[in-house]
């Protein structure tokens, strides 16, 4: 388990029966989230090197269909998911010392600058449909209709960013109830480690943007 | 932070001090891919821009998930699934690369 998670007074795990110690628990429950971290990277990684077979194969018709992607916006969305996973590890560090109120602060922060990335990636799509840039919008003219190979990469970027954003919201949703979880009174005595395991989630959500951004926006220019 | 006392500052700093010079880094790391992507200096840029990111990631696996700090059991399930897609992209892009 991680480093830290043991010692402040009021912070702990409550034993489940099937565990015969708290650490074997904690290390169980480690391993069974990555093991799961690893299925969504053998997802994800199968959209990404479709990616770069796409750029690979049809190089003019993807950068085209790249120039039209919001590199910018990309990139301030990658700052923000970074300040995410600084916050998100402020409240796995206070969540080790037993201060609630400091936690559950930081895990609020998280999830509004979680919100705010999707905000970003909706003006995004909402650029881009003004734009004409959704080719699988069959009553709609598309942009690069004299480029037909970029509805290749174009329909790819819909499915991997919009994957992601699910993932994200998924994870908004999960770490705003666990917020009022963690608010309650004596959460950090009995489940100090669900901020733990839901920061590898949180961590790994950031891990798949950062190959997203270079992937998607960065290397086709 | 203004009702916290001294040592309690001083304890919030030293467990503080990893995340935001990991912060830091990333920031840094995702400056030079940006700069790189929005001038374009030289041909084949695209190599170096995916040398960052995966030092970008190396820093997120090896830090902020603090897969340092995990028993071997879990280092190796991290090590074994990126290495499996170390062998996707390797055998997949040689393939394309040689046509």
């Amino acid at each position: 388990m991680s480093a830290g998670a043991e010692g402040a007074e009021g912070v702990g795990v409550a034993l489940v029966s099937h565990f015969a110690t708290v650490e074997q628990q904690r290390h169980a429950a480690v391993l069974g989230m990555w093991a799961w971290l690893l299925t969504e990277l053998l997802l994800f990684a199968g959209l990404f090197l479709t990616a770069l077979v796409l750029r690979l194969l049809h190089p003019e018709a993807v950068q085209e269909a790249a120039r039209h992607l919001k590199f910018w916006i990309g990139a301030l969305n990658t700052v923000v998911l970074i300040t995410s996973s600084l916050t998100m590890s402020g409240a796995i560090q206070l969540s080790r010392l037993g201060w609630q109120r400091g936690m559950v602060r930081f895990m609020l922060a998280t999830a509004a600058l979680g919100t705010l990335f999707l905000a970003f990636k909706g003006y995004e799509y909402w650029a881009d449909y003004h734009e004409h840039m959704m080719p699988f919008l069959g009553g709609r003219p598309y942009a690069l209709e004299s480029a037909p190979a970029s509805r290749l990469f174009v329909n790819l970027y819909y499915v991997a960013t919009s994957l992601h954003g699910l993932h994200l919201t998924t994870g908004i949703g999960i770490l705003l109830a666990m917020t009022w979880q963690a608010s309650r009174p004596g959460f950090l005595a009995r489940h100090q480690n669900r901020i733990e395991i839901f920061g590898l989630y949180w961590h790994f959500i950031d891990l798949i943007w950062i190959l997203a951004f270079p992937i998607l926006y960065v290397v086709n220019r | 932070m203004a009702r916290m006392s001294d040592d309690e500052r001083r304890v919030l700093r030293a467990h503080m001090r990893v995340p935001v010079l990991t912060a830091g880094a990333l920031l840094g790391l995702l400056g030079v891919n940006v700069a790189l992507g929005a001038t374009l200096p030289f041909a084949h840029v695209w190599i170096l821009e995916l040398m960052v990111a995966t030092a970008m990631v190396v820093t997120i696996l090896w830090v902020s998930m603090e897969v340092r700090h995990e028993p071997p059991l879990v280092r190796l399930f991290a090590g074994i699934g990126f290495f499996w897609v170390g062998i996707l992209f390797a055998m997949t892009l040689t393939d394309y690369l040689t046509r």
